[in-house]
């Protein structure tokens, strides 16, 4: 498998083209092997498991470009969708130390356009994209000397890449795991669990059954793990369920615990609002309104974005669009996909948003 | 040459409809804009691709056949090959990329702000000449730079000088030379001289110009002749064909697209205020097209289709031929012309045209 070490000045340097043209070098070898690459990090589905109803698990096996994760860390996965390019980011089920192969686990999102197509699409021997792994919802080093974890449906699963861990290293700590979801057939890795607390006195399971049971109130929490307190945290759910969570903590006087949101909601701006711009490259924030062109709006805060005919076809203005929805004022059309490209010109913004500006 | 051809009916100018059916056509035709939109993916991904690989599979064996080959008719077997890697990479893909029509693939290869591609205009320069200002004021005196590249009179409407006598003349020297004239295209030296930019300004554009033009020169006249070793003035010859033949293909299909009988010119007055429906008319009479069969299409980039293109720029090429019939009977259906030939006789006409208007104007001509 070629591999550079390092692609170097003098291999970027503009006079060895085209033998330096890294697209063309891939694509050539990708046609030899679809996995091998100067430098995308590409893995191969080789096997797909039916978890709960809406919850699969994808094994992948990597080229050697990946660099190998940390329990708890997540990665982003480039999957071409009906000739689009799409984006996702999951949480690493696996533990360290498999070769080169990892497990993410998708729960299937109501409406979900990617999440969706992995389920009903993403088969064995496809070959998908990865980034690096990333995040730091980790274990230390030196382990505290009682943990408690809190998982909230699909948020079980960088959890379980930690308990897979230590069981592998054979670290055995205290530890409480809440595991919520909305009933017993939705627990995700519920077999798995219970099987490794079994073997592993410290390792206590708590469940919450939202179903059957409600809500969880966070106070519930203290109930169900009555030295909460003593316990150092790890969190991961639904944005809004740890927004509650990390709220009692902070009122109970606690230390906030480590956490991992998957993702915000964002708030739909009506007509005649104002949003929040962040223009990454020039490390601006700016209003803009709902109704008016987004260029505009950032000429009118002193911003200077590249632009042409301001009508929509010379893609003059296009930017990349890192997070957030933006409508299209010719076509009423909108992107909401992370790392869309936009024109500035014909585009309003429906939500906050980040621009590669 | 059949130049003496009636055009197709030129009849209407903005002005001929009304207000309302120019909104009319403005809706019928973002209809399938709306269409095309709506089923852009897989199938286009597929197109661009393959046509990629097409191109560098060409190259590959253009220039292994201009390096290695010793067998007899092997230059000229590796001179088409590398001409025909050279108009597809300028053509179907660059071309197309830059217009953003593959952006929504979301693929950093086909990304139209990084794109470059293998001729000497850079591609931040074509951007905003071709991209902005011919696509934005297609045809208008005065604003659009591609009318006659201000080399050749393209239009009674142009002032004639004597400098025109000679126009064919200096239309096969740009022929020849053509990456060069798109190159220098928005570099605008000549504003320069008429002080209507500054020495900073100039710079600025030449930037770009200077960099892009130093690296091919080293590719395409120092590496590979190089790397021939003694078989070197063979590649640099066989270089220098097919950068040739490249050139007067790109500039016949381009002519082809405005400058035939039958299309239309306007005065800055005349689109003043203009409505997109009207913007839509003045694209479609600005344009002319070249049928033929669909390979042909590839090899011109679509811009056989050169209407449909100027209508929707941004619409992934290959599915030109699809739509044309239905921009063609719109056209009918508002009485607008379209103008539309087969290869030899647009170009015909291109070139009789051209020689009629180096020629001044008769008395009778100019009312």
């Amino acid at each position: 498998m070629p591999f550079l070490p390092s692609l170097s000045a003098v291999w970027r340097s503009p006079w060895l083209a085209p033998f330096n043209d890294v697209n063309a070098l891939n694509d050539l070898l990708g046609q030899v092997n679809a996995l091998w690459s100067i430098d995308r990090i590409l893995a191969r589905v080789i096997e797909v498991r039916t978890e709960t109803a809406d919850t699969r698990t994808f094994v992948l096996r990597t080229n050697r470009l990946w660099p190998g994760h940390r329990a708890g860390q997540h990665v982003v996965v480039e999957m071409e969708i009906d000739g689009v390019r799409r984006h996702r980011t999951f949480s690493i089920a696996s533990a360290p130390g498999r070769s080169r192969e990892i497990d993410i686990t998708v729960r299937r999102q109501p409406h979900g356009r990617v999440t969706g197509w992995m389920h009903e699409q993403l088969r064995p021997g496809m070959v998908v994209g990865l980034s690096a792994p990333r995040g730091d919802f980790t274990l230390p080093e030196t382990l505290p000397p009682r943990l408690l974890l809190i998982a909230a449906g699909s948020g079980i699963t960088p959890i379980m890449a930690m308990l897979r861990d230590l069981q592998a290293r054979g670290a055995r700590p205290d530890i409480r795991l809440v595991q919520l979801s909305r009933e017993p057939a939705d627990a995700i890795f519920r077999n798995e669990l219970e099987q490794l607390a079994r073997g592993w006195p410290q390792l206590q399971l708590r469940t919450w059954y939202s179903r059957l049971q409600g809500r969880l109130d966070p106070r519930a929490l203290d109930a169900l793990v009555p030295d909460a307190d003593q316990r150092s945290a790890w969190l991961c759910g639904p944005h809004v369920f740890m927004q509650a969570v990390l709220a009692h903590w902070q009122a109970q006087g606690r230390p906030a615990p480590q956490h991992e949101s998957f993702g915000a909601p964002l708030r739909r701006a009506a007509s005649g609002e104002r949003v929040a711009v962040r223009a990454l490259k020039a490390e601006r924030m700016f209003t803009a309104s709902a109704d008016l062109p987004l260029l505009q709006e950032a000429e009118s805060a002193g911003l200077q974005p590249k632009s042409g005919c301001r009508i929509g076809i010379c893609q003059t203005c296009k930017c990349v669009k890192r997070s957030g929805v933006v409508r299209n004022l010719l076509t009423g059309a909108v992107s909401a996909e992370p790392d869309e490209q936009i024109q500035l010109c014909i585009s309003a913004p429906v939500s906050e948003l980040s621009l590669e500006l | 040459m059949d130049g003496s051809h009636p055009p197709p009916a030129a009849s209407s100018i903005p002005g001929a409809l009304t207000r309302e059916q120019f909104d009319a056509l403005q809706k019928e035709l973002d209809a399938i804009r709306d269409e095309v939109l709506a089923s852009r993916g897989e199938r286009d991904a597929r197109h661009i691709r393959f046509i990629v690989r097409l191109a560098r599979w060409c190259a590959i064996t253009g220039r292994s056949l201009l390096h290695f080959g010793f067998v007899p008719g092997s230059w000229l077997l590796g001179v088409a090959a590398l001409s025909l890697a050279k108009i597809l990479e300028n053509m179907e893909v660059g071309h197309n990329v830059l217009h953003g029509q593959y952006d929504f693939m979301n693929d950093p290869a086909l990304n139209s702000q990084t794109y470059e591609w293998d001729i000497v205009c850079a591609s931040s320069n074509w951007r905003n000449y071709h991209n902005y200002l011919h696509h934005t004021h297609t045809n208008i005196l005065g604003k659009d730079h591609d009318l006659g590249y201000g080399v050749v009179r393209v239009t009674d409407k142009q002032r004639w000088v004597p400098y025109n006598l000679f126009q064919v003349l200096w239309y096969g020297m740009l022929a020849h030379f053509f990456q060069w004239g798109v190159a220098v295209h928005d570099i605008k030296i000549d504003y320069y001289f008429k002080g209507k930019i500054s020495w900073q300004n100039l710079k600025q554009r030449l930037k770009p110009f200077l960099h892009k033009t130093r690296r091919q020169l080293f590719k395409d006249y120092v590496l590979f002749p190089a790397l021939a070793l003694w078989n070197w003035p063979r590649v640099l010859l066989g270089n220098m064909t097919a950068n040739l033949i490249r050139n007067l293909w790109t500039n016949i299909v381009i002519f082809c697209g405005h400058f035939p009988k039958g299309v239309r010119v306007y005065t800055r007055e005349e689109t003043k205020n203009e409505s997109r429906g009207q913007w839509y008319v003045r694209q479609m009479q600005g344009s002319a097209n070249i049928e033929g069969p669909r390979w042909f299409y590839v090899m011109t980039g679509h811009l056989s289709h050169q209407i449909e293109h100027h209508l929707f720029p941004d619409l992934p090429a290959h599915r030109y031929p699809d739509i044309a019939p239905r921009v063609r009977a719109i056209c009918e259906k508002y009485g607008i012309s379209y103008c539309s030939r087969g290869f030899f006789r647009q170009y015909g006409s291109v070139l009789s045209e051209m020689v009629r208007l180096s020629l001044p104007p008769k008395e009778a001509a100019v009312s």
